[in-house]
């Protein structure tokens, strides 16, 4: 066990240096970052100065090695254009995103195993019918449409949902303030909805069906037929038998999801004014404000595989075919 | 089974409706402005962006002020003089006045906020140093006593007194003790409103100090990027004023019976600009546009008042020059929409159409995303230049890839769509775009000696008068022979609740120090 | 999605002459009866041949250069007449060019975008995997350890950061979208060598001294094309999705090169003017495209895998 985690945590090191190391060359290849930070009439002494003070003017190796050590010291550098160190940039954005990740992840996921369940058992009724083709419709729309119509119809025309905006609800728990935190959670669900929903959907649709195909399978072995000739209820056969084997995909998605439901976010945060990380690197790669980039870039990747690897945990655990 | 999913279908219905009242109008005594980019820094010197600016002029207080008219008049300051040579502005500042924290703004934190600004320890990158102190050349800000300070600078200019008004003021106890980084994000002002909140990407809170400071309370400026979101949240009613409506929505919002758009001719000037740099000569486009007969040929070509009521759903006077009316030299017309006569101006410049109708090919660069609809005017424009034989392929590029490498190097090109921001106060404001063959903005490297050497004689001109002579006269050269295919002054417009009674002005600056609540 | 998919139930060795011939037929002839009792890959198919048709001979039934504006007749309704006689079947967009023209230059475009960059993630992921699986060892650990940093790379990051800097251009569309689906072919491709690798054909065509590139691509890659052909319909459909997130970023095709992601992307303004004609045509043939495409995927993966073609 130990070993493994080990192993894992020595493996992560290096996606982390090269997560570091493709951003870097990425954002370098644009040419001359100077130019960003002196203003429009800068004269070129004003210019070649900036670009020293800077570090502009070192071969790439060099800015990258000096940035490397400074990032074993946990410093991330400073941000060009908010001057204020760029992991805090991050780290403000980042708690928006997560709710809005993990809300959708709820979505994806836990919407899905119902949906597919019961389409699975009404197989070939209008209902299952009726679900599949919106499941089939669902991964063929893109997110920001989807968004946008929502929002045009669900927030303007009906006034049922906030058409944009955030009420936080992890920063003020993760600043300790409790009862904050719990009196603002039905105003942040409520502000959650269309968002997840638009970056979730697609997801949606893709494990419903997933988990009415696998659920029909399930449903056809033969201990399942025993079991329901043995008279057991649907319910009882449903929840005993198909959902326990079906838990092993299901925790297996939620790690892959995580990144996918990431690239949905910086579309869907731009349509919902959502105040997230998506919305502020993209911001940033545009403005070449390459240690916010860096920083969440290497933040996104630190959770990923933190979240990866408390799965492969689990997943041992829940399953004795898997040695760690 | 079905049972669980009712159940499930119930709970989630009786968690999400109790929640809905949450929408509901601003209160009385608040203002919330719809806005699409967050601020980046409330250091005075630090900051760029306009709407950045924008929520700082509600924070600091500035020595003079530029109203809507652009007539400069005083704010923190009393009244100035200025040196005989011109180099040395002396302000005298109001009496009693007092920071956020207490603390009284006397000409020592005047010099102090403009030393700060200019002290290179400090690395500022804002406007404030990279353009207003490189324009005037600023020496030094000293004391003279409590309430005098004297600016030095070290270029005699028309224009130094309007550069003049847009430096913020802070006192200097309370930024003395600060970190740049404390700096950046609790400013303490020295205007009518005070930062109360800024939660980055979502919202900045201001709030009144001075009791006579501005009809509202509290100002919440909302960071809404996507313009048919802000527009939702305007019909809405959960936001009075927002920036920047898509021109196709105006009418969907005026229709929409609780906001109407307020458009106003900006001045910012958008041009086609000619690259004329020598080394672009070397494709036959490039080289054709060295020709001033091909550039003005060219200007006949464009349909710009069409370009205006289509794309940007604005009547609009095609400009004449660089300069921003009522500025402007009077006896120039703009130039017509006439293919025919831009063909026959071709055809005598020596480009006739060749088998296929072309006379020569040339590339256009554009921003997409960085001015009104700048896309779609760009290929609107590279149409029309293709309808008179000019073949031309539009390239649009985000903003930093653009300016950067190629603007800024004046690499871009032959063709490139800019806008470049102007001023009421002064013409020579508009035209210091081109202040010297060599200014980092002359971005088509024009060298007409015709027009540069007008330069001397705004210098020894002795009276107002003379000085728009030579002004007039250098417009006439910059019409005929000029690198910029004149476009129009990029309106701005503003979506406003039927709630207040918002008066937008030209010059992009959005102050809501007088907007009232309608009755 | 990890569906256990068996193809390689024919032993290739003995896939020569006149019984490989009829075995072939009659996995084409198993293929087209099965298609025809689930109905929905025929019509799928139907749909795609409709595409591709647009695509090929778009060009040549296309009523106007697509590229051809009017801005006085812009944002015209569908089925509008000019006044010099040109019909607009489906109405014009934002700077007056036919939508229908557009439209049908845009299914070549989107459906090179798709199927190019699924070419591209899918011979790099491939060869990787094939590469991976069958020498293991270190080589097996550096192209695992490259999957691993671009999946813990959140792929939108990735492509905005390439694109930003390289530039709009279709190439560089596809390419961006290439990469960023090969590690999905990788993995699968590299599971299936590992067990195939301990198969008796694949040890006897090692013995018989087979060049290590022919057992590779003539041995082991016919055997895997079963499960790549699945996600690849299903991959088509989201690359599409994806060239549309970028074009709504402003990262897509250059605006003279029509796609249906593009069309739906420069429809954001309008969508709350209510001129629906600019999002609903492009709309509706990236739906059913994408829909075709998932179709045909789901009936590929039943058809590969005769465990799961019982039960439904």
């Amino acid at each position: 066990m130990w070993t493994f985690i080990i192993r894992r945590l020595l493996q992560s090191a290096i996606v982390i240096v090269g997560v570091t190391l493709i951003s870097f060359t990425a954002l370098q290849i644009g040419g001359d970052p100077t130019y960003l930070y002196v203003s429009e009439r800068a004269s070129d002494a004003e210019i070649a100065e900036t670009r020293v003070r800077l570090g502009f003017d070192k071969p790439l190796y060099v800015q990258y090695l000096t940035y490397a050590e400074r990032l074993a010291h946990a410093d991330f550098g400073e941000s060009l254009t908010h001057k204020r160190p760029a992991i805090e940039v991050v780290l403000e954005a980042l708690p928006a995103t997560i709710e809005l990740t993990v809300f959708s992840m709820i979505i994806a996921i836990g919407l899905a195993i119902p949906f597919g369940i019961f389409a699975a058992l009404h197989r070939g009724t209008a209902l299952d019918g009726g679900i599949m083709t919106l499941a089939m419709l669902g991964q063929s729309i893109p997110n920001f449409w989807l968004g946008i119509m929502m929002m045009l119809f669900f927030g303007l025309n009906l006034r049922w949902l906030p058409i944009s905006g955030h009420v936080p609800f992890l920063m003020p728990l993760v600043q300790g303030h409790f009862v904050q935190a719990i009196v603002s959670l039905p105003q942040a669900i409520y502000f959650l909805i269309m968002p997840g929903i638009a970056v979730g959907f697609y997801s949606l649709s893709r494990n419903a069906r997933l988990v009415r195909s696998s659920m029909l399978e399930v449903l056809g072995q033969d201990y399942v037929r025993t079991a329901r000739s043995k008279g057991i209820s649907e319910t009882a056969v449903v929840i005993h038998h198909a959902l326990r084997n079906a838990w092993l995909p299901i925790v297996t998605m939620i790690g892959l999801e995580f990144g996918f439901l990431l690239g949905g976010v910086v579309v869907v945060e731009m349509v919902f004014s959502w105040p997230g990380i998506g919305r502020l690197v993209f911001n940033a790669i545009n403005q070449r404000d390459i240690p916010v980039v860096q920083a969440s870039v290497i933040i996104l990747a630190l959770v990923f595989i933190v979240l990866n690897l408390i799965i492969d945990i689990i997943y041992a655990r829940i399953d004795p075919r898997v040695k760690l | 089974m079905k049972k669980l999913v009712h159940t499930l279908l119930a709970a989630s219905a009786a968690v999400i409706l109790p929640l809905a009242p949450a929408l509901a109008a601003p209160a009385s005594d608040t203002i919330v402005i719809g806005m699409s980019t967050d601020s980046s820094t409330f250091d005075p010197p630090q900051i760029t962006s306009r709407d950045n600016s924008n929520i700082a002029d509600h924070i600091f207080g500035r020595l003079y002020d530029v109203t809507a008219e652009g007539k400069i008049v005083p704010q923190l300051a009393e009244s100035y003089t200025v040196s005989d040579d011109g180099l040395a502005y002396t302000f005298k500042m109001k009496d009693g006045l007092t920071c956020e924290d207490g603390e009284a703004l006397t000409a020592e934190d005047v010099a102090y906020s403009f030393n700060r600004a200019a002290d290179k320890k400090n690395g500022f990158t804002g406007s404030t140093p990279g353009f207003i102190f490189s324009a005037i050349q600023f020496k030094s800000a000293e004391v003279v006593d409590k309430l005098d300070v004297k600016i030095n600078i070290g270029t005699k200019t028309p224009i130094a007194i309007g550069l003049l008004t847009e430096v913020f003021l802070h006192c200097k106890d309370s930024y003395e003790k600060m970190s740049l980084e404390t700096a950046a994000s609790k400013p303490v002002a020295s205007g009518a409103y005070k930062l109360v909140k800024w939660d980055r990407g979502s919202q900045i809170v201001l709030e009144r100090i001075k009791p006579d400071g501005g009809t509202f309370k509290n100002i919440i400026w909302r960071i809404i990027p996507e313009a048919s979101t802000r527009s939702a949240e305007l019909i809405a009613g959960n936001v009075d004023v927002v920036t920047n409506v898509a021109p196709d929505q105006i009418d969907t919002v005026n229709k929409s019976g609780t906001a109407k758009v307020k458009s106003v001719q900006g001045t910012r000037r958008m041009y086609v600009g000619f690259n004329l740099r020598k080394d672009f000569a070397s494709t036959p486009g490039g080289a054709a546009i060295q020709k001033a007969d091909v550039r003005k040929a060219l200007q006949y070509a464009v349909d710009v008042p069409s370009i205006c009521t289509q794309l940007l759903n604005f009547e609009c006077t095609r400009a004449t020059g660089l300069v921003n009316p009522p500025n402007d030299n009077k006896s120039l017309t703009p130039y017509p929409f006439d293919p025919a006569m831009a063909e026959k101006l071709l055809d005598q410049a020596g480009y006739p159409r060749g088998k296929d109708g072309v006379r020569f090919e040339i590339k256009m660069q554009a921003p997409r995303g960085r001015y009104l609809n700048d896309a779609n005017v760009a290929l609107a424009v590279g149409q029309f230049l293709t309808d008179v034989g000019v073949k031309t392929t539009v390239e649009t590029l985000d903003w930093t890839s653009l300016y950067t490498p190629l603007v800024r190097k004046h690499d871009a090109g032959p063709l490139f769509f800019l806008g470049s921001g102007g001023a009421l106060w002064s013409a020579i404001y508009d035209m210091t775009d081109l202040a010297e063959v060599d200014s980092g903005t002359n971005y088509t490297s024009w060298n007409d000696p015709d027009f540069f050497g007008g330069w001397k004689d705004i210098q020894n001109a002795k009276t107002p008068k003379e000085q728009e002579d030579v002004v007039n006269r250098m417009l006439k050269v910059f019409y005929e022979k000029g690198p910029w295919l004149l476009m129009y002054f990029q309106p701005d417009f503003y979506g406003v609740s039927n709630r207040v009674d918002f008066q937008p002005r030209r010059d992009e600056r959005l102050h809501v120090f007088d907007t009232n609540l309608t009755k | 999605m990890s569906t256990p998919i068996n193809a390689a139930s024919i032993d290739p060795t003995t896939d020569t002459g006149y019984f490989a011939e009829k075995r072939r037929f009659r996995e084409w002839s198993r293929a087209w009866k099965s298609m025809v009792k689930a109905k929905w890959p025929l019509l799928a198919i139907a749909i795609l041949l409709v595409v591709l048709f647009a695509a090929i001979f778009g060009p040549l039934v296309s009523p106007a250069d697509p590229n051809r504006q009017n801005i006085m007749l812009r944002l015209a309704d569908p089925l509008t007449v000019a006044r010099n006689r040109t019909f607009y079947l489906l109405g014009t967009d934002g700077l007056g060019r036919d939508i229908f023209s557009r439209l049908l230059y845009g299914s070549r475009i989107s459906l090179l975008v798709g199927i190019c960059a699924i070419a591209v993630g899918g011979a790099i992921g491939t060869i990787a995997g094939l590469v991976s699986g069958y020498f293991g060892g270190w080589i097996d650990d550096v192209i695992m350890r490259i999957a691993d940093i671009q999946l813990a790379f959140p792929f939108i990051l990735l492509a905005i950061m390439f694109l930003v800097v390289l530039g709009p251009g279709v190439v560089n569309i596809i390419l961006v979208l290439g990469i960023g689906q090969w590690v999905t072919y990788a993995r699968i491709v590299r599971a299936q060598t590992l067990s195939l690798k301990q198969k008796e054909f694949v040890e006897a065509a090692r013995a018989i001294g087979d060049r290590t590139s022919v057992i590779l691509f003539r041995t082991i890659l016919p055997n895997v094309v079963g499960p790549l052909t699945v996600i690849a319909s299903f991959n088509v459909a989201s690359v599409i999705l994806s060239e549309a997130s970028l074009s709504f970023l402003g990262l897509g095709v250059p605006p003279s090169v029509p796609t249906w992601g593009s069309m739906l992307a420069e429809s954001r303004d309008q969508l709350l003017a209510n001129k629906w004609w600019l999002a609903f045509f492009p709309g509706i043939a990236i739906v059913l495209t994408v829909l075709s495409f998932n179709i045909l995927g789901d009936w590929l993966r039943d058809f590969f895998d005769p465990r799961l073609k019982q039960t439904s």
